[in-house]
């Protein structure tokens, strides 16, 4: 075997963050309680709070939210991160700032961990998180709620299945060149798609379990008003209706008229507090 | 082609950034290409000539300039990477679109093209949450890239969405090239076109074409080289460009001057080249049957 020549050009990885999943998604909110109860009726059941700040953690089976209040801006609550699970956040923190990413200052309190990201679309922050195995975030800066089952069960098996960001027109490709370089993510062949929303371009994660979903105004008379952030999370279940049925019984409205009416394929929430929907998507992941 | 395509360069007139909104739009401009110089340290503050621009009801061509970003190392990077950050953030703020960058004149700065295109897709990459376009311009007097067709190739490679290139006639033109130095450049990735001409048939040295370019430039029609100036646009345009243009016009003497009548001259250019652009695309049969009556 000949030594490696220094100037050979080895091609990355094509997950050269380790990527697996997403830790967690974070909503910010001046209405914890209120939308706290969304997420109940959602199947989340609040776990922990947080030690120095106004941030509580809600779950269920694979899925962790967090509803943060400290300092949130009145109105509707906003999809404000997501934590990203890595091999290294530290590496990708870096890494992710040496390609042009906006780094996120610091500002962990004492005792506290210092969770690395960058800034997303809009206002939105992309977190690095590599404690989620035997040793998790959780437990240095949450305090778990006495009297609760820490680890709930997920209602009819959901879990993530991906976040769907608005884009304004034109803007596909440099999105695509944002994810890919950072972290990874790949386009789907154009016209496949999930669910009831079959709408814009499809990212699949490099650890293929979850997908960024980019949708830029439909038309130009929808362009007016439309901002780029991020929109909503889409839960995936084995089987659709079932989860339809059990999230009704707890009270949640489904959208049952036109296109996006509930089928096997998916269904879509009413808007909570005059933004927040949950798209449902059928799903072996 | 009319008079909506271009703009008018802030760096031709002389006073404060009001003076040169409202001379650029009496004269019948509809977008002005900004100059970090015309707002930072503006008198009334930060917001002001946020302010001012919204109101002038002027669109943004785009803004300039930031400078040596490419090629560099260590501290001297991090550095230039904080300033292109400021800068990022002062073009979002001024609703522009277009941040313009000028290959590194640094004797600091590494050619290895491996390099250069790195740099650019991470500048690039800073600039893809604020919507802004980056559009490298191979300066004639640039270290490594001083020709258009090294800044096509660099920008070709480096492929990104938001990158593109920012073709100013003068840097063409000093180079003795022509319209043909166009040729090959995919016309989606060209994200701006200045135009200048100058009063003089060669610029001899780097120092000479530093100093034309700096001091001596004219509109379009206004110089000796208005006939290349013509024939590129007229190459753009059959390319298939459709993007701005903006008067790239660098004189001392335009800089003492009342706005208005200097304003006058480049929309006297607009015609000029509008002029020259639609008549030599008329189709063939067209100007027979004119001819013919």
């Amino acid at each position: 075997m000949s030594r490696r020549h220094a100037a050979e050009v080895i091609p990355e990885p094509s997950n050269p963050l380790g990527v697996d999943g997403i830790e967690f998604v974070e909503y910010a909110t001046a209405q914890p309680q209120a939308f706290g109860a969304v997420l109940q009726q959602m199947g989340f059941a609040a776990v922990a709070r947080h030690r120095s700040r106004e941030v509580v953690l809600y779950r269920q089976g694979g899925m962790n939210v967090i509803v943060n209040s400290h300092g949130a801006p009145p109105g509707p609550p906003v999809l404000a991160a997501i934590a990203l699970r890595v091999r290294d956040a530290a590496f990708a923190y870096r890494r992710s700032v040496d390609l042009g990413a906006w780094e996120l200052e610091p500002h962990a309190a004492a005792m506290e961990l210092n969770i690395p990201g960058v800034h997303g679309v809009g206002d939105s922050l992309i977190y690095f998180v590599d404690r989620y195995r035997d040793f998790s975030i959780y437990d240095v800066d949450f305090v778990p709620l006495a009297g609760v089952a820490p680890k709930p069960p997920a209602l009819a098996g959901l879990h993530w299945f991906g976040v769907v960001q608005t884009i304004l027109p034109e803007r596909t490709r440099d999105w695509l060149d944002f994810y890919g370089t950072l972290v990874g993510f790949a386009a789907l062949p154009h016209g496949r798609y999930f669910g009831v929303l079959p709408n814009g371009t499809l990212l699949e994660s490099p650890c293929h379990s979850f997908y960024l979903q980019l949708i830029e105004p439909p038309s130009a008379a929808d362009a007016a008003g439309w901002e780029e952030g991020l929109v909503r999370v889409g839960l995936g279940a084995r089987d659709v209706p079932a989860a339809v049925r059990a999230l009704a019984e707890r009270g949640i409205v489904f959208v049952d008229r036109g296109s996006v009416q509930p089928s096997d394929k998916g269904a879509l929430t009413q808007q909570y507090l005059g933004s927040v929907t949950f798209e449902l998507v059928v799903s072996h992941l | 082609m009319n008079i909506d395509q271009f703009g008018m360069d802030t760096i031709t007139l002389a006073g404060p950034l009001e003076a040169k909104l409202r001379a650029i739009r009496d004269a019948g401009f509809t977008q002005v290409m900004l100059n970090a110089g015309d707002v930072v340290g503006h008198p009334a503050g930060d917001e002001a000539p946020v302010r001012a621009v919204r109101e002038s009801g002027l669109a943004v061509t785009g803004f300039q300039v930031l400078r040596d970003f490419e090629g560099l190392s260590g501290h001297l990077h991090a550095y230039k990477v904080d300033v292109a950050k400021a800068m990022l953030e002062m073009c979002r703020a001024l609703g522009s679109h277009v941040l313009l960058a000028c290959s590194s004149t640094s004797a600091h700065a590494t050619g290895d093209r491996d390099a250069l295109i790195r740099d650019l897709r991470k500048l690039a990459l800073l600039a893809v949450p604020f919507g802004i376009r980056v559009a490298y311009e191979a300066l004639s007097w640039g270290r490594h890239v001083s020709l258009l067709g090294q800044a096509r190739d660099i920008v070709r490679d480096a492929d990104r969405s938001n990158l593109g290139l920012c073709i100013d006639s003068y840097h063409v033109l000093a180079h003795g090239a022509g319209a043909g130095a166009v040729d090959g450049i995919d016309p989606t990735k060209i994200f701006l076109v200045q135009l200048s001409d100058f009063l003089w048939q060669e610029t001899r040295s780097r120092e000479d074409r530093i100093e034309t370019a700096r001091h001596y430039r004219v509109f379009p029609g206004e110089g000796v080289h208005s006939e290349e100036v013509g024939a590129l646009v007229r190459k753009l345009d059959e390319m298939g460009y459709r993007g701005d243009y903006s008067f790239e016009v660098f004189n001392d003497d335009y800089k003492q001057l009342p706005l208005p009548m200097v304003a006058a001259r480049a929309r006297h250019s607009v015609k000029w080249i509008a002029g020259l652009v639609s008549r030599r695309s008329l189709p063939a049969r067209r100007i027979s049957r004119t001819a013919a009556r």
